[in-house]
Protein backbone atom coordinates (compact mmCIF):
# COMPACT_ATOMS: atom_id res chain seq x y z
CA UNK A 1 0.00 0.00 0.00
CA UNK A 2 2.86 2.21 0.64
CA UNK A 3 3.61 2.70 -2.91
CA UNK A 4 0.10 3.47 -3.59
CA UNK A 5 0.04 5.97 -1.87
CA UNK A 6 3.50 6.93 -3.10
CA UNK A 7 2.25 6.77 -6.87
CA UNK A 8 -0.51 9.39 -5.86
CA UNK A 9 1.16 11.77 -4.25
CA UNK A 10 3.25 12.24 -7.05
CA UNK A 11 0.11 12.22 -8.88
CA UNK A 12 -1.43 14.96 -7.23
CA UNK A 13 1.32 17.09 -8.67
CA UNK A 14 0.11 16.99 -11.91
CA UNK A 15 -0.95 20.20 -13.62
CA UNK A 16 0.38 22.27 -10.28
CA UNK A 17 1.34 25.67 -10.96
CA UNK A 18 3.28 25.59 -7.85
CA UNK A 19 6.11 23.35 -9.00
CA UNK A 20 6.96 25.56 -11.98
CA UNK A 21 7.02 28.49 -9.70
CA UNK A 22 9.37 26.97 -7.52
CA UNK A 23 11.66 26.14 -10.10
CA UNK A 24 11.11 30.01 -11.47
CA UNK A 25 11.98 30.46 -8.21
CA UNK A 26 15.40 29.14 -7.62
CA UNK A 27 16.53 29.22 -10.98
CA UNK A 28 16.28 33.60 -10.35
CA UNK A 29 19.26 32.66 -7.96
CA UNK A 30 22.11 31.90 -10.54
CA UNK A 31 20.78 34.66 -13.24
CA UNK A 32 20.99 37.44 -9.97
CA UNK A 33 24.98 35.68 -9.40
CA UNK A 34 25.70 35.72 -13.12
CA UNK A 35 24.34 39.26 -13.08
CA UNK A 36 26.52 40.35 -10.59
CA UNK A 37 29.58 38.99 -12.38
CA UNK A 38 28.58 40.55 -15.03
CA UNK A 39 28.96 43.76 -13.53
CA UNK A 40 31.73 42.99 -12.00
CA UNK A 41 33.52 42.15 -15.21
CA UNK A 42 32.28 45.37 -16.78
CA UNK A 43 32.76 47.95 -14.19
CA UNK A 44 31.84 50.58 -17.30
CA UNK A 45 28.32 49.37 -18.14
CA UNK A 46 28.13 48.57 -13.88
CA UNK A 47 28.20 52.93 -13.65
CA UNK A 48 25.85 53.44 -16.29
CA UNK A 49 23.42 50.60 -13.91
CA UNK A 50 23.55 52.98 -10.64
CA UNK A 51 23.19 51.68 -7.91
CA UNK A 52 23.27 48.07 -8.94
CA UNK A 53 27.14 48.48 -10.09
CA UNK A 54 27.94 49.75 -6.70
CA UNK A 55 26.38 47.35 -4.63
CA UNK A 56 28.32 45.10 -6.59
CA UNK A 57 31.51 46.60 -6.32
CA UNK A 58 30.99 47.19 -2.49
CA UNK A 59 30.20 43.51 -1.94
CA UNK A 60 33.54 42.74 -2.63
CA UNK A 61 32.91 39.82 -5.45
CA UNK A 62 35.42 38.46 -7.91
CA UNK A 63 34.06 37.39 -11.30
CA UNK A 64 35.77 33.93 -10.82
CA UNK A 65 35.03 30.24 -10.26
CA UNK A 66 35.10 30.09 -6.68
CA UNK A 67 33.33 32.89 -6.37
CA UNK A 68 30.18 31.83 -8.41
CA UNK A 69 30.25 27.91 -6.81
CA UNK A 70 30.23 30.12 -3.24
CA UNK A 71 27.24 32.15 -3.89
CA UNK A 72 25.33 28.78 -5.46
CA UNK A 73 25.95 27.17 -2.53
CA UNK A 74 24.47 30.18 -0.55
CA UNK A 75 21.66 29.93 -2.66
CA UNK A 76 20.73 26.46 -2.48
CA UNK A 77 21.47 26.59 1.27
CA UNK A 78 19.51 29.85 2.23
CA UNK A 79 17.24 30.26 -0.33
CA UNK A 80 16.71 26.02 -0.14
CA UNK A 81 15.63 26.54 3.66
CA UNK A 82 12.85 28.57 2.69
CA UNK A 83 11.51 27.33 -0.67
CA UNK A 84 11.74 23.99 0.52
CA UNK A 85 9.85 25.22 3.40
CA UNK A 86 7.29 26.36 1.32
CA UNK A 87 7.32 23.27 -0.40
CA UNK A 88 6.54 21.38 2.32
CA UNK A 89 4.13 23.97 3.86
CA UNK A 90 2.35 23.20 0.28
CA UNK A 91 2.24 19.56 0.06
CA UNK A 92 1.02 18.70 3.65
CA UNK A 93 -0.48 22.15 4.14
CA UNK A 94 -3.11 21.68 0.49
CA UNK A 95 -4.53 18.48 1.94
CA UNK A 96 -6.32 20.91 4.68
CA UNK A 97 -7.20 24.05 1.94
CA UNK A 98 -8.70 21.91 -0.16
CA UNK A 99 -10.32 19.74 2.18
CA UNK A 100 -9.34 16.34 1.08
CA UNK A 101 -7.36 15.70 4.24
CA UNK A 102 -10.48 14.10 5.45
CA UNK A 103 -10.32 12.07 2.65
CA UNK A 104 -7.30 9.98 3.26
CA UNK A 105 -7.33 9.38 6.71
CA UNK A 106 -10.15 6.88 6.50
CA UNK A 107 -8.94 5.02 4.13
CA UNK A 108 -7.03 1.34 4.62
CA UNK A 109 -3.58 2.77 4.55
CA UNK A 110 -2.00 3.85 7.55
CA UNK A 111 -1.50 7.24 8.06
CA UNK A 112 2.35 7.41 8.71
CA UNK A 113 2.65 5.92 4.92
CA UNK A 114 1.21 9.41 3.77
CA UNK A 115 3.53 11.08 5.91
CA UNK A 116 6.55 9.55 4.42
CA UNK A 117 5.40 9.44 1.02
CA UNK A 118 4.98 13.48 1.04
CA UNK A 119 8.05 13.68 2.39
CA UNK A 120 9.74 11.83 -0.10
CA UNK A 121 7.48 13.50 -2.98
CA UNK A 122 9.44 16.97 -0.86
CA UNK A 123 13.04 15.54 -1.49
CA UNK A 124 12.11 14.13 -5.27
CA UNK A 125 10.66 18.04 -6.04
CA UNK A 126 13.62 19.63 -4.29
CA UNK A 127 16.39 17.10 -5.58
CA UNK A 128 15.31 18.13 -9.02
CA UNK A 129 15.17 21.81 -8.05
CA UNK A 130 18.89 21.02 -6.81
CA UNK A 131 19.83 19.35 -10.28
CA UNK A 132 18.18 21.90 -12.25
CA UNK A 133 19.94 24.90 -10.66
CA UNK A 134 23.13 23.38 -10.87
CA UNK A 135 23.08 22.90 -14.68
CA UNK A 136 21.86 25.95 -15.40
CA UNK A 137 24.41 27.77 -13.04
CA UNK A 138 27.41 25.98 -14.78
CA UNK A 139 25.80 26.51 -17.69
CA UNK A 140 25.96 29.91 -17.15
CA UNK A 141 29.38 30.28 -15.57
CA UNK A 142 30.35 28.91 -18.82
CA UNK A 143 29.01 31.02 -20.94
CA UNK A 144 29.70 33.67 -18.66
CA UNK A 145 33.50 32.43 -19.59
CA UNK A 146 34.70 32.95 -15.57
CA UNK A 147 38.17 31.86 -15.18
CA UNK A 148 39.74 28.99 -12.84
CA UNK A 149 37.41 26.05 -13.33
CA UNK A 150 39.06 22.65 -12.60
CA UNK A 151 37.24 19.49 -12.07
CA UNK A 152 38.29 19.25 -8.75
CA UNK A 153 36.78 22.68 -7.98
CA UNK A 154 33.34 21.72 -9.56
CA UNK A 155 33.19 18.79 -7.63
CA UNK A 156 33.71 20.75 -4.79
CA UNK A 157 31.01 23.71 -5.58
CA UNK A 158 28.29 20.16 -6.30
CA UNK A 159 29.51 18.71 -3.20
CA UNK A 160 28.73 21.66 -0.82
CA UNK A 161 25.51 22.46 -2.81
CA UNK A 162 24.21 19.38 -2.53
CA UNK A 163 25.50 19.34 1.45
CA UNK A 164 23.77 22.51 2.15
CA UNK A 165 20.69 21.23 0.33
CA UNK A 166 20.83 17.76 2.09
CA UNK A 167 20.90 20.38 5.25
CA UNK A 168 18.21 22.17 4.72
CA UNK A 169 15.95 18.46 3.96
CA UNK A 170 16.42 17.36 7.48
CA UNK A 171 15.13 20.20 8.86
CA UNK A 172 11.75 19.85 6.73
CA UNK A 173 9.62 17.15 9.05
CA UNK A 174 9.66 19.77 11.40
CA UNK A 175 7.68 22.14 8.72
CA UNK A 176 5.47 19.33 7.91
CA UNK A 177 4.69 19.04 11.70
CA UNK A 178 3.81 22.55 12.00
CA UNK A 179 1.84 22.20 8.70
CA UNK A 180 -0.38 19.38 10.02
CA UNK A 181 -0.73 21.32 13.24
CA UNK A 182 -1.80 24.04 12.10
CA UNK A 183 -3.81 22.72 9.17
CA UNK A 184 -2.54 25.36 6.02
CA UNK A 185 0.39 27.08 4.87
CA UNK A 186 0.64 29.91 6.64
CA UNK A 187 1.90 28.73 10.51
CA UNK A 188 4.43 26.52 8.91
CA UNK A 189 5.60 29.64 6.81
CA UNK A 190 6.11 31.88 9.94
CA UNK A 191 7.39 29.34 11.64
CA UNK A 192 10.61 28.95 8.95
CA UNK A 193 10.86 32.54 8.69
CA UNK A 194 11.23 32.73 12.10
CA UNK A 195 13.66 29.75 12.63
CA UNK A 196 15.69 31.42 9.95
CA UNK A 197 16.22 34.66 12.01
CA UNK A 198 16.92 32.52 15.11
CA UNK A 199 19.59 30.63 13.18
CA UNK A 200 21.17 33.92 12.22
CA UNK A 201 21.20 35.13 15.71
CA UNK A 202 22.73 31.67 17.11
CA UNK A 203 24.81 31.63 14.59
CA UNK A 204 26.82 34.38 15.88
CA UNK A 205 26.85 32.67 19.28
CA UNK A 206 29.20 30.14 20.83
CA UNK A 207 25.79 27.76 19.65
CA UNK A 208 25.39 27.77 16.12
CA UNK A 209 26.98 24.11 16.17
CA UNK A 210 23.69 23.16 18.11
CA UNK A 211 21.06 25.24 16.80
CA UNK A 212 19.44 23.01 13.88
CA UNK A 213 18.83 26.42 11.77
CA UNK A 214 22.24 27.93 12.54
CA UNK A 215 24.03 25.13 11.23
CA UNK A 216 23.47 25.58 6.67
CA UNK A 217 24.88 29.31 7.12
CA UNK A 218 27.05 27.93 9.65
CA UNK A 219 28.38 25.84 6.97
CA UNK A 220 28.00 27.69 3.99
CA UNK A 221 30.22 31.14 5.79
CA UNK A 222 27.34 33.40 6.16
CA UNK A 223 27.97 33.63 9.63
CA UNK A 224 31.43 34.09 10.13
CA UNK A 225 33.96 31.71 7.71
CA UNK A 226 32.97 28.67 6.31
CA UNK A 227 33.53 25.37 8.16
CA UNK A 228 33.61 21.91 8.62
CA UNK A 229 30.58 20.80 10.59
CA UNK A 230 31.38 19.15 13.99
CA UNK A 231 29.65 15.68 14.16
CA UNK A 232 27.54 16.92 17.13
CA UNK A 233 25.94 19.42 14.54
CA UNK A 234 25.10 16.20 12.19
CA UNK A 235 23.83 14.38 15.15
CA UNK A 236 21.17 17.88 15.98
CA UNK A 237 20.37 17.68 12.24
CA UNK A 238 19.48 13.58 12.87
CA UNK A 239 17.30 14.09 16.01
CA UNK A 240 15.79 17.36 14.17
CA UNK A 241 14.75 14.71 11.30
CA UNK A 242 13.89 11.81 13.27
CA UNK A 243 11.82 14.79 16.12
CA UNK A 244 9.94 16.19 12.68
CA UNK A 245 8.37 12.96 11.18
CA UNK A 246 7.66 10.85 14.75
CA UNK A 247 5.89 14.40 15.17
CA UNK A 248 4.29 14.73 12.20
CA UNK A 249 2.86 11.17 12.29
CA UNK A 250 1.56 11.40 15.89
CA UNK A 251 -0.19 14.33 14.95
CA UNK A 252 -1.88 12.61 12.12
CA UNK A 253 -2.41 9.72 14.44
CA UNK A 254 -4.11 10.73 17.44
CA UNK A 255 -5.35 14.16 17.05
CA UNK A 256 -8.59 14.63 15.93
CA UNK A 257 -9.41 15.71 12.27
CA UNK A 258 -12.36 18.58 12.51
CA UNK A 259 -11.89 20.20 9.21
CA UNK B 1 -22.13 -6.77 19.56
CA UNK B 2 -24.08 -8.73 17.40
CA UNK B 3 -22.99 -9.95 13.74
CA UNK B 4 -25.97 -8.56 12.07
CA UNK B 5 -24.84 -5.21 12.92
CA UNK B 6 -23.07 -2.65 10.33
CA UNK B 7 -22.62 0.22 13.24
CA UNK B 8 -22.94 -0.05 16.66
CA UNK B 9 -22.09 2.85 19.33
CA UNK B 10 -22.22 2.47 23.22
CA UNK B 11 -22.33 5.65 25.35
CA UNK B 12 -20.37 7.81 22.60
CA UNK B 13 -19.54 10.95 23.86
CA UNK B 14 -17.33 13.59 22.39
CA UNK B 15 -16.85 17.18 24.21
CA UNK B 16 -15.09 20.25 23.38
CA UNK B 17 -14.36 22.11 26.20
CA UNK B 18 -17.53 23.00 27.00
CA UNK B 19 -19.44 22.03 24.76
CA UNK B 20 -20.68 18.21 24.62
CA UNK B 21 -21.39 17.36 21.12
CA UNK B 22 -21.80 13.70 21.58
CA UNK B 23 -23.92 12.51 24.37
CA UNK B 24 -24.12 8.94 25.67
CA UNK B 25 -24.83 7.87 21.78
CA UNK B 26 -26.23 4.18 21.70
CA UNK B 27 -26.66 2.83 17.85
CA UNK B 28 -27.23 -0.05 16.04
CA UNK B 29 -27.72 -0.28 12.12
CA UNK B 30 -28.23 -3.49 10.54
CA UNK B 31 -26.72 -4.47 7.60
CA UNK B 32 -28.53 -4.13 4.71
CA UNK B 33 -30.63 -0.84 5.79
CA UNK B 34 -30.77 2.11 4.78
CA UNK B 35 -30.32 4.36 8.16
CA UNK B 36 -31.48 8.04 8.34
CA UNK B 37 -29.80 10.20 10.94
CA UNK B 38 -32.29 13.02 10.98
CA UNK B 39 -31.28 16.51 13.22
CA UNK B 40 -30.58 19.95 12.99
CA UNK B 41 -27.32 21.73 12.35
CA UNK B 42 -25.30 21.24 15.58
CA UNK B 43 -27.09 18.76 16.44
CA UNK B 44 -24.15 16.07 16.28
CA UNK B 45 -24.54 14.43 13.19
CA UNK B 46 -21.39 14.93 11.30
CA UNK B 47 -19.03 14.57 14.79
CA UNK B 48 -21.28 11.07 15.05
CA UNK B 49 -20.14 10.92 11.48
CA UNK B 50 -16.43 11.59 12.10
CA UNK B 51 -16.08 9.12 15.09
CA UNK B 52 -17.56 6.35 13.05
CA UNK B 53 -14.70 6.64 10.60
CA UNK B 54 -12.35 7.47 12.98
CA UNK B 55 -11.42 10.66 12.28
CA UNK B 56 -12.24 11.90 15.46
CA UNK B 57 -11.57 10.53 18.69
CA UNK B 58 -14.73 9.48 21.49
CA UNK B 59 -14.39 11.14 24.69
CA UNK B 60 -16.31 8.12 25.87
CA UNK B 61 -17.50 5.10 24.72
CA UNK B 62 -17.14 2.83 22.40
CA UNK B 63 -18.01 2.50 18.22
CA UNK B 64 -17.75 -1.20 15.99
CA UNK B 65 -18.06 -0.52 12.38
CA UNK B 66 -18.67 -4.11 10.42
CA UNK B 67 -17.70 -6.29 13.16
CA UNK B 68 -14.41 -3.81 14.15
CA UNK B 69 -13.33 -2.02 16.92
CA UNK B 70 -12.87 1.95 15.28
CA UNK B 71 -9.11 2.68 17.33
CA UNK B 72 -6.12 4.44 16.03
CA UNK B 73 -4.38 2.14 13.70
CA UNK B 74 -7.33 0.66 12.40
CA UNK B 75 -6.97 0.28 8.67
CA UNK B 76 -8.74 -2.88 7.43
CA UNK B 77 -12.47 -1.82 7.63
CA UNK B 78 -12.18 1.68 6.09
CA UNK B 79 -11.42 -0.78 2.64
CA UNK B 80 -15.11 -2.00 3.16
CA UNK B 81 -16.35 1.71 3.88
CA UNK B 82 -16.74 4.62 1.30
CA UNK B 83 -17.74 8.34 2.95
CA UNK B 84 -18.80 11.82 2.11
CA UNK B 85 -18.38 13.97 5.21
CA UNK B 86 -20.11 17.59 5.11
CA UNK B 87 -18.75 19.47 2.22
CA UNK B 88 -17.26 18.30 -0.78
CA UNK B 89 -13.71 18.13 -1.64
CA UNK B 90 -11.02 16.97 -4.06
CA UNK B 91 -7.91 18.09 -5.61
CA UNK B 92 -8.81 21.36 -8.17
CA UNK B 93 -6.00 20.53 -10.59
CA UNK B 94 -6.75 17.08 -11.05
CA UNK B 95 -10.12 16.18 -13.48
CA UNK B 96 -12.58 14.06 -12.39
CA UNK B 97 -11.27 10.68 -13.50
CA UNK B 98 -7.74 11.41 -11.88
CA UNK B 99 -9.12 12.45 -8.60
CA UNK B 100 -10.89 8.90 -8.68
CA UNK B 101 -7.66 7.13 -9.89
CA UNK B 102 -6.27 8.80 -6.58
CA UNK B 103 -9.41 7.16 -4.60
CA UNK B 104 -9.13 3.35 -6.78
CA UNK B 105 -5.18 3.28 -6.04
CA UNK B 106 -5.45 3.76 -2.72
CA UNK B 107 -8.28 1.68 -2.45
CA UNK B 108 -6.49 -0.90 -4.70
CA UNK B 109 -9.70 -1.36 -6.80
CA UNK B 110 -10.30 -2.43 -10.18
CA UNK B 111 -8.78 -0.12 -13.05
CA UNK B 112 -12.53 -0.53 -14.18
CA UNK B 113 -14.07 1.14 -11.35
CA UNK B 114 -13.42 4.46 -12.17
CA UNK B 115 -15.42 4.43 -15.63
CA UNK B 116 -17.92 2.16 -13.66
CA UNK B 117 -18.59 4.94 -11.27
CA UNK B 118 -18.15 7.66 -13.42
CA UNK B 119 -21.27 6.40 -15.35
CA UNK B 120 -22.81 5.49 -12.34
CA UNK B 121 -22.78 9.27 -11.10
CA UNK B 122 -23.52 10.96 -14.73
CA UNK B 123 -20.15 12.11 -14.69
CA UNK B 124 -19.26 11.31 -18.13
CA UNK B 125 -19.38 15.21 -20.01
CA UNK B 126 -17.03 16.10 -17.15
CA UNK B 127 -14.74 13.07 -16.36
CA UNK B 128 -11.74 15.13 -18.46
CA UNK B 129 -12.28 18.21 -16.24
CA UNK B 130 -10.56 19.71 -13.71
CA UNK B 131 -12.09 19.50 -10.54
CA UNK B 132 -11.48 22.84 -9.82
CA UNK B 133 -13.80 24.29 -12.55
CA UNK B 134 -16.80 22.27 -11.78
CA UNK B 135 -20.22 23.02 -10.31
CA UNK B 136 -20.72 22.82 -6.33
CA UNK B 137 -23.32 20.05 -7.43
CA UNK B 138 -20.89 17.86 -9.55
CA UNK B 139 -18.42 18.20 -7.17
CA UNK B 140 -21.00 16.45 -4.73
CA UNK B 141 -21.44 14.11 -7.72
CA UNK B 142 -17.63 13.33 -7.40
CA UNK B 143 -17.35 12.92 -3.89
CA UNK B 144 -20.31 10.61 -4.15
CA UNK B 145 -18.30 8.47 -6.77
CA UNK B 146 -15.42 8.63 -4.42
CA UNK B 147 -17.32 7.09 -1.78
CA UNK B 148 -19.01 4.43 -3.91
CA UNK B 149 -15.73 4.04 -6.19
CA UNK B 150 -14.45 0.64 -3.98
CA UNK B 151 -17.90 -1.38 -4.13
CA UNK B 152 -18.01 -0.52 0.15
CA UNK B 153 -20.15 -2.14 1.76
CA UNK B 154 -20.88 0.56 4.19
CA UNK B 155 -21.60 4.22 2.97
CA UNK B 156 -21.11 6.84 5.94
CA UNK B 157 -23.00 10.08 3.72
CA UNK B 158 -23.24 13.64 5.77
CA UNK B 159 -25.97 15.63 3.83
CA UNK B 160 -25.39 13.87 0.97
CA UNK B 161 -28.29 16.15 -1.16
CA UNK B 162 -26.29 19.21 -0.05
CA UNK B 163 -25.45 21.44 -3.48
CA UNK B 164 -27.72 18.84 -5.64
CA UNK B 165 -30.38 19.99 -7.64
CA UNK B 166 -33.71 18.20 -7.16
CA UNK B 167 -33.21 15.64 -10.03
CA UNK B 168 -29.88 14.83 -8.89
CA UNK B 169 -31.74 14.27 -5.29
CA UNK B 170 -33.58 11.67 -6.77
CA UNK B 171 -30.92 10.33 -8.90
CA UNK B 172 -29.12 9.98 -5.74
CA UNK B 173 -31.73 9.22 -3.52
CA UNK B 174 -32.52 5.92 -6.46
CA UNK B 175 -29.23 4.97 -6.32
CA UNK B 176 -29.23 4.71 -2.93
CA UNK B 177 -32.21 2.54 -2.74
CA UNK B 178 -30.78 0.54 -5.27
CA UNK B 179 -27.35 0.06 -3.58
CA UNK B 180 -29.41 -1.33 -0.80
CA UNK B 181 -31.61 -3.24 -2.41
CA UNK B 182 -29.80 -4.95 -5.58
CA UNK B 183 -25.82 -5.10 -3.58
CA UNK B 184 -27.06 -5.17 0.13
CA UNK B 185 -24.73 -2.06 1.13
CA UNK B 186 -25.68 -0.31 4.57
CA UNK B 187 -26.25 3.22 4.26
CA UNK B 188 -26.01 5.62 7.02
CA UNK B 189 -27.10 8.45 6.00
CA UNK B 190 -27.20 12.31 7.98
CA UNK B 191 -29.56 14.88 7.08
CA UNK B 192 -31.02 18.27 8.94
CA UNK B 193 -33.94 17.92 6.12
CA UNK B 194 -36.72 15.24 7.00
CA UNK B 195 -38.10 15.15 3.13
CA UNK B 196 -34.90 13.86 2.27
CA UNK B 197 -34.54 11.05 4.32
CA UNK B 198 -38.31 10.16 4.56
CA UNK B 199 -38.67 9.36 0.76
CA UNK B 200 -35.81 7.08 1.45
CA UNK B 201 -34.53 5.55 4.75
CA UNK B 202 -36.02 2.45 6.45
CA UNK B 203 -35.06 3.39 9.95
CA UNK B 204 -34.79 7.09 10.99
CA UNK B 205 -33.24 8.09 14.46
CA UNK B 206 -33.69 11.65 15.71
CA UNK B 207 -30.44 13.08 16.90
CA UNK B 208 -30.65 16.50 19.44
CA UNK B 209 -28.23 17.94 21.42
CA UNK B 210 -26.12 15.59 20.56
CA UNK B 211 -28.61 12.57 21.74
CA UNK B 212 -30.82 10.39 20.09
CA UNK B 213 -34.44 11.16 21.30
CA UNK B 214 -36.18 8.80 18.51
CA UNK B 215 -35.75 5.98 16.92
CA UNK B 216 -38.41 4.90 14.10
CA UNK B 217 -39.41 2.47 10.87
CA UNK B 218 -40.08 5.15 7.98
CA UNK B 219 -43.52 4.03 7.87
CA UNK B 220 -44.26 4.93 12.02
CA UNK B 221 -42.49 7.75 11.65
CA UNK B 222 -44.62 8.82 8.53
CA UNK B 223 -48.24 7.99 10.96
CA UNK B 224 -46.69 9.95 14.09
CA UNK B 225 -46.55 12.73 11.78
CA UNK B 226 -49.93 12.30 9.76
CA UNK B 227 -51.61 12.43 13.35
CA UNK B 228 -49.35 15.69 13.95
CA UNK B 229 -49.95 17.49 11.17
CA UNK B 230 -54.12 16.70 11.98
CA UNK B 231 -53.68 17.77 14.86
CA UNK B 232 -51.01 21.16 14.70
CA UNK B 233 -51.83 22.65 11.79
CA UNK B 234 -54.52 24.03 9.74
CA UNK B 235 -56.26 22.93 5.97
CA UNK B 236 -54.62 25.67 4.60
CA UNK B 237 -50.66 25.11 5.53
CA UNK B 238 -51.50 21.63 4.94
CA UNK B 239 -52.46 22.75 1.41
CA UNK B 240 -49.80 24.88 1.34
CA UNK B 241 -47.27 22.00 1.57
CA UNK B 242 -49.07 19.97 -0.68
CA UNK B 243 -48.88 22.85 -3.07
CA UNK B 244 -44.98 22.91 -2.69
CA UNK B 245 -44.54 19.29 -3.49
CA UNK B 246 -46.38 19.15 -6.61
CA UNK B 247 -44.60 22.34 -7.82
CA UNK B 248 -41.74 20.51 -6.95
CA UNK B 249 -42.82 17.25 -9.14
CA UNK B 250 -43.67 19.58 -12.00
CA UNK B 251 -40.44 21.08 -12.12
CA UNK B 252 -38.96 17.65 -12.22
CA UNK B 253 -40.98 16.60 -14.93
CA UNK B 254 -40.31 19.57 -16.97
CA UNK B 255 -36.75 19.07 -16.89
CA UNK B 256 -37.21 15.25 -17.56
CA UNK B 257 -35.09 15.32 -19.77
CA UNK B 258 -31.88 15.14 -17.06
CA UNK B 259 -34.31 13.34 -15.05
CA UNK B 260 -35.90 9.84 -16.24
CA UNK B 261 -38.20 8.86 -12.95
CA UNK B 262 -40.99 11.57 -13.14
CA UNK B 263 -44.09 10.44 -13.72
CA UNK B 264 -46.05 13.56 -13.72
Amino acid sequence: MFSSALATEFLKLRRCKVTWATLVGISMGPLGIALFMWIVREPGRAEQLGLLGTKANLSGLEATWPSFLSMLTLIVGIGGMLLLSFIVAYIFGREYTEGTAKNLLALPVRREWFVIAKLIVALAWWMTLVVAVLAEAFAIGLALGLPGLTAEMAAGGVRNALLAAGISYLLVPVIAWITVLGRGFMPPLGFALAMMALGNLFGKTGWADWFPWSIVPLMIGMVGQPETLPASSYVVLALTFVAGVAGTVAQVHYSDNAQ
Amino acid sequence: MTTDSAITTRGLSKRYADVLAVDGLDLHVRRGEIYGFLGRNGAGKTTTIRMLLGLIRPTGGEVEVLGRRIVPGETEVFGRIGYLVESASAYPNLTVRENLEVQRRLTCSPAAAVPETIKLLRLEPYADRRAGRLSLGNKQRLSLARALLHYPELLLLDEPANALDPAGIVEVRELLRSLADERGVTVFMSSHILAEVAHLADRIGIVHDGRLIEESSRDDLATKARTFSTKVFSEQERADAMLTMELERYFLWRTGDEFQGGDA
